[in-house]
């Protein structure tokens, strides 16, 4: 596995494990490998264990990762991944994919939309990992409004198919 | 604030909606809505038969549920987790991409199509 390494705000990598290990890096590097949605601390990955020295906290670690001086804002962007366009934070969240309220109107609700907003939650997931946060977000709204419009739909045509079926049909 | 709010009201209306349905039984009752997909089409939609599965499952009765409606059943453990990772989603990040991935949703999506298909060739 190829490491990247984000070390008193230097960036550097691809490495491995025993390259790692010639690093001398401490407790308060951070590192990312493909198939992390983010950077995470050396410590957290137990795999890096001898590959770091612990360090105590600094006093001045707290505002600085605020200010965003030790915490990396851009990661490395390695060139066997031209999908995630140098410009984006990988650091921002996932918008909503609205899955579960997708289920829910495609289970409890007769009108088949919720289905659709499934495919928006797909589409939220799969853009969002793409590095594209814009599309992600406009397909999280869409597949919202898909949600909404599948509950107050069934909700509101429930009462005028009554007049229509007989009994015990739902 | 706001939140709690929320949860209470959510809580609330379930808890009256489970009181209604644990007593009345959907399927001889003349109070409760029908589907509107199948008064229209003539077929089946997936959540057809929730109604009558939620009775079943309140009297404990899970086979009379599977056989209502097995979709719902299979998805309700789902439903929990998801909405456990959705309250969490800025905390737990991890999780809920992970509940999230494309392989999951394609996987959801071909169980809710097929089941919508093949429920209305075999009548289940």
């Amino acid at each position: 596995m190829q490491y990247w390494i984000n070390f008193k705000g230097v960036q550097s990598g691809p490495v491995d494990l025993d390259g790692m290990k010639q690093m001398g890096l401490t407790s308060a590097a951070y590192v990312w490998h493909e198939g992390l949605a983010d950077w995470v601390k050396i410590t957290q990955l137990p795999e890096l264990q001898g590959c770091y020295v612990m360090e105590a906290p600094a006093v001045a670690t707290r505002p600085a990762a605020v200010n965003g001086a030790s915490e990396p804002q851009q990661p490395y962007q390695p060139q066997s991944q031209p999908y995630q366009p140098q410009d984006t934070p990988v650091t921002e969240p996932c918008p909503p994919t609205n899955l579960v309220w997708a289920i829910i109107a495609t289970v409890l609700c007769c009108l088949p939309a919720g289905v659709v907003a499934i495919v928006y939650a797909l589409k939220v997931t799969n853009k969002y990992r793409e590095g594209d946060i814009e599309g992600a977000k406009r397909a999280s709204e869409t597949g919202a409004w898909w949600c909404i419009a599948s509950i107050v739909l069934g909700i509101v045509s429930m009462p005028l198919s009554m007049l229509i079926m007989s009994p015990g049909a739902f | 604030m706001r939140r709690t709010l929320v949860i209470v009201v959510v809580l609330a209306v379930a808890l009256v909606l489970a009181v209604i349905y644990y007593a009345l039984d959907p399927s001889s009752s003349a109070v409760f809505p029908h589907c509107t997909f199948l008064a229209v089409t003539g077929y089946k939609c997936p959540g057809c038969g929730s109604q009558r599965a939620i009775h079943a499952l309140l009297h404990g009765d899970v086979a009379d549920a599977f056989r209502y409606n097995a979709l719902l059943l299979i998805a309700i453990p789902w439903i929990g987790l998801c909405l456990y990772a959705e309250s969490r989603r800025t905390r737990n990040p991890r999780l809920y991409a992970r509940l999230n991935a494309p392989a999951l949703i394609w996987t959801f999506l071909a169980v809710v199509l097929l089941w919508w298909l093949l429920r209305n060739i075999f009548d289940w």
